[in-house]
């Protein structure tokens, strides 16, 4: 008895149609993560050239999961000396803090094809809650990208420190944008 | 004392952009080393703005110097033989390309370094190229060999102005005071 009705269970549950989950990996050629400080109110343009993300949707295809880690050494803003200067230890400290890594399992649909994404940034020893808006757009059956832009501010972060601290040359608030493509690299149940 | 020149007599626009950019040239040569010789910081910057805005101001000047030089006549050097006359206008005309190689230079170091310039903390520049670590090497190099063939041709200038001065007596330096 208790056999017919165990493989009657598993019969009604397989009887519903194949949905399933997706992951989608960030391609790396194609993906970018772009930072801009200001200096005198005027931005410097960099990149973090080195990142990788993974986002998770689940069947109605709706965001599940976004885990982002950036290699914060390959901050580049296009200059060798200005990225020397960026790594030392009051402004990213990058011999302590080589990586960064933001986690949201937390999502609100905020328009068409838009989402906010609340998650944990961890980033130079410090975890902050942050929120962050992307835009989500099919480009084919299995890639997708993922756009979207925000404001940080650095003292959040203790990045410039001392008497870069008051924001008065190097401005606290940095803008932070990404156009990254992801594959859909495997769907399950 | 009129504001255009005569063959005789400096007038006082060719004066005052003379000494102006004398003086500010004089400021720029200590304030480039320092700024450099700091490490970074919040000061170093504030420098490196008064570095650049005097800078640029010095080509403004010189612009308009050039303007006023080539619209009206300049007075005849004094009591030279020909060959100092020669020296005297090829050192003018090397302490005119400084002024317009030093301030290029010094902006295409900063635009190369990706630093944007702002004008006395108003008015910001546009780049005049984009990141390049090479080309910022380069510049900064030409930047500084300028910086030493403009010391050396001071040195000449101003020597040969004390020498019209002093030794000959002549009224070379009178004429281009006030
Ligand atoms: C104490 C410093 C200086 C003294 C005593 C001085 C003196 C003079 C004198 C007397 C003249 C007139 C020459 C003539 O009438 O034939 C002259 C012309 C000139 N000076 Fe100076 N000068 C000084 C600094 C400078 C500086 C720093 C610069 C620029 C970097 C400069 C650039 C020139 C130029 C380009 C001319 C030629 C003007 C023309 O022909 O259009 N001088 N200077
Ligand atoms: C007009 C006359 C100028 C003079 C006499 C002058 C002089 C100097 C001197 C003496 C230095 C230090 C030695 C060196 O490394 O070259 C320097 C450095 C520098 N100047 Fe100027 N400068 C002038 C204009 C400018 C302008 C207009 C700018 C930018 C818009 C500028 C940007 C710089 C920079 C970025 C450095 C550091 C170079 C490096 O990184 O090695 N300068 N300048």
């Amino acid at each position: 008895m208790k056999i017919i009705r165990f493989l009657a269970g598993l019969f009604f549950l397989l009887s519903f149609p194949a949905v399933s989950a997706t992951d989608w990996q960030s391609d790396s050629a194609n993906s970018h993560l772009y930072f801009a400080p200001s200096y005198e109110g005027m931005a410097i343009n960099g990149a973090f050239k080195q990142f990788s993300t993974t986002y998770q949707t689940d069947s109605q295809g709706q965001p599940d999961s976004l885990r982002v880690n950036i290699a914060i050494t390959s901050a580049d803003l296009g200059n060798s000396d200005l990225n020397e200067a960026i790594g030392a230890i009051d402004w990213f400290n990058i011999s302590d803090f080589p990586q960064a890594q933001f986690i949201s399992e937390e999502f609100s649909h905020s328009g068409d094809g838009a989402f906010l994404a609340k998650g944990t940034l961890q980033l130079k020893g410090f975890k902050k809650t942050i929120t962050v808006p992307f835009r989500w757009q099919a480009l084919s059956e299995d890639s997708a990208s993922m756009t979207g832009e925000l404001i940080l501010s650095r003292n959040d972060f203790s990045i410039g420190t001392g008497e870069w601290a008051s924001g008065e040359q190097i401005g606290l608030a940095v803008k932070v944008w990404f156009d990254v493509v992801f594959t859909a690299s495997k769907t399950h149940l | 004392m009129g504001i255009g020149n005569t063959s005789q007599q400096w007038g006082w626009l060719s004066k005052t952009l003379h000494w102006l950019t004398a003086v500010l040239i004089f400021v720029q040569i200590p304030l480039g080393f320092y700024a450099e010789s700091l490490k970074l910081s919040p000061l170093k910057m504030d420098i490196f703005v008064w570095h650049k805005s005097l800078g640029i101001l010095v080509f403004l000047l010189l612009i308009l110097r050039l303007l006023w030089r080539i619209k009206g006549t300049i007075p005849k050097t004094v009591g030279a033989s020909l060959i100092q006359q020669y020296l005297a206008q090829a050192a003018h005309c090397l302490l005119y390309g400084l002024m317009v190689l030093l301030p290029i230079s010094g902006w295409i170091t900063s635009s190369a370094a990706n630093i944007p310039i702002k004008l006395f903390w108003l008015i910001p520049l546009p780049a005049l190229v984009g990141p390049d670590n090479a080309l910022k090497s380069l510049a900064a190099e030409v930047h500084e060999i300028s910086v030493f063939v403009l010391l050396a041709v001071l040195i000449l200038h101003i020597g040969a102005a004390l020498h019209h001065h002093l030794l000959l007596r002549d009224n070379t330096l009178k004429r281009m005071w006030f």
